[in-house]
């Protein structure tokens, strides 16, 4: 963040990673953000048309939200690292 | 946290200090540094927290007419028999791995749930009337890469110690090749199907930490604003914002994520007992 202030001093160098880890983050999000809304979608559907399976349904469904949500992580992580790093 | 930045405020208050670990107690082993830091001292009060819920549960008796204590325990137990373990752990091996999925799913859990309780244990102090405390902060031992990546080594090792004594080396290893792969692809799909366990080491401890430290940090970064354009205006944005994502934080991610790593082992480990060929 202070990098970023720093950045509006002239230093190219830090402002470049600010933005290509926040691009970074953003973009890993936006996949995420699509595979979240299809789980809960399906989860929708597939409870509309078998109401009994809801108990069943419910398990798998946190399980494929959090792996599907883990791959934000991986993102942030990536652009954290490539921050740190480069 | 917030009382944290309210007594520092005066102060140049650097928030990514939530994220150091300065040693408290220096212990080193050798090589190895074991010394004792705020990330151990959590892992304690979360161990601490969970052989006490455990005692609370099941050391005062059932009765037939269920207190909320044993309500409590009840649910606790169902959700981790019907969701963790039954139909993912084998028959024959759910006796030996149902507690280890189940005290997983509770230190998990409490560790992280304990990680969003300001608690005075932090190496900062602040002064009030002319005496030293400790800072009370919010810091989580799950949001430490060393801690998930200890407990995914423990499954790691178990999935791959239960496959071999359940079906013998050869059998074991001959099961990671799914059948009726053809001969002039065997060896690029043995290194692929190598590569994937170690993956799951990975993916397993990054998941937890990964969202526990983006949830700490979000909630870092909101109130962090406050103090980086030094205005309290800000602060009623930043505020609202923050609390919203603690809320979200304690009432989903929390549980979701002791959940998940704990089924998850669940399915690695029973998946190794019982290969599909």
């Amino acid at each position: 963040m202070t990098t970023l202030f720093a950045a509006l001093d002239g230093n190219v160098a830090d402002l470049g990673k600010a933005i290509a880890f926040g691009v970074g983050v953003g973009l890993g999000a936006v996949g995420a953000g699509i595979g979240i809304g299809n789980i809960f979608g399906s989860m929708i559907q597939a409870v509309a048309r078998q109401p009994e399976l809801r108990g069943e349904l419910t398990g798998i469904q946190w399980l494929g939200f959090a792996l599907t949500e883990a791959v934000v992580f991986y993102a942030l992580l990536g652009g954290l690292l490539a921050y740190v790093l480069v | 946290m917030k009382f944290a930045l309210i007594f520092a405020a005066a102060e140049d208050f650097q928030p990514q200090h939530e994220f150091e670990l300065p040693a408290w107690v220096p212990i080193h082993l050798g090589p190895i540094d074991m010394s004792i830091n705020k990330a151990v001292v959590y892992l304690w009060v979360g161990a601490l927290v969970t052989i006490l819920l455990g005692i609370w549960i099941m050391r005062f008796g059932l009765s037939l007419r269920p207190s909320r204590r044993q309500t409590t325990g009840e649910s606790l137990y169902e959700l981790i028999q019907g969701q963790i373990a039954e139909g993912n752990l084998p028959s024959k091996a759910i006796n030996r791995w149902f507690p280890y999925v189940a005290s997983l799913f509770l230190f998990i859990w409490i560790l992280n749930l304990v990680g969003f309780v300001p608690l005075p244990i932090s190496s900062e102090k602040f002064e009030l009337f002319g005496v030293e405390f400790p800072t009370w902060g919010i810091y989580a031992a799950t949001a430490n890469l060393s801690v998930t990546l200890a407990l995914a080594l423990i499954t790691f090792v178990a999935t791959h110690v239960e496959g071999i004594r359940y079906n013998g080396v050869v059998r074991y290893f001959k099961s990671w090749i799914p059948a009726g792969v053809p001969k002039a692809l065997l060896g690029p799909i043995v290194v692929l199907e190598v590569i994937s366990q170690f993956m799951r080491l990975i993916s397993l401890s990054v998941r937890l930490f990964a969202n526990m430290l983006a949830g700490h940090m979000l909630i870092l970064v909101m109130l962090g604003l406050i103090f980086i354009f030094s205005s309290y205006a800000i602060a009623v944005i930043a505020i609202p914002v923050a609390t919203a994502v603690y809320i979200f934080e304690v009432a989903i991610v929390v549980t979701i994520q002791a959940f998940v790593f704990a089924l998850l082992s669940a399915i690695y480990i029973g998946g190794a007992i019982e290969p599909e060929h």
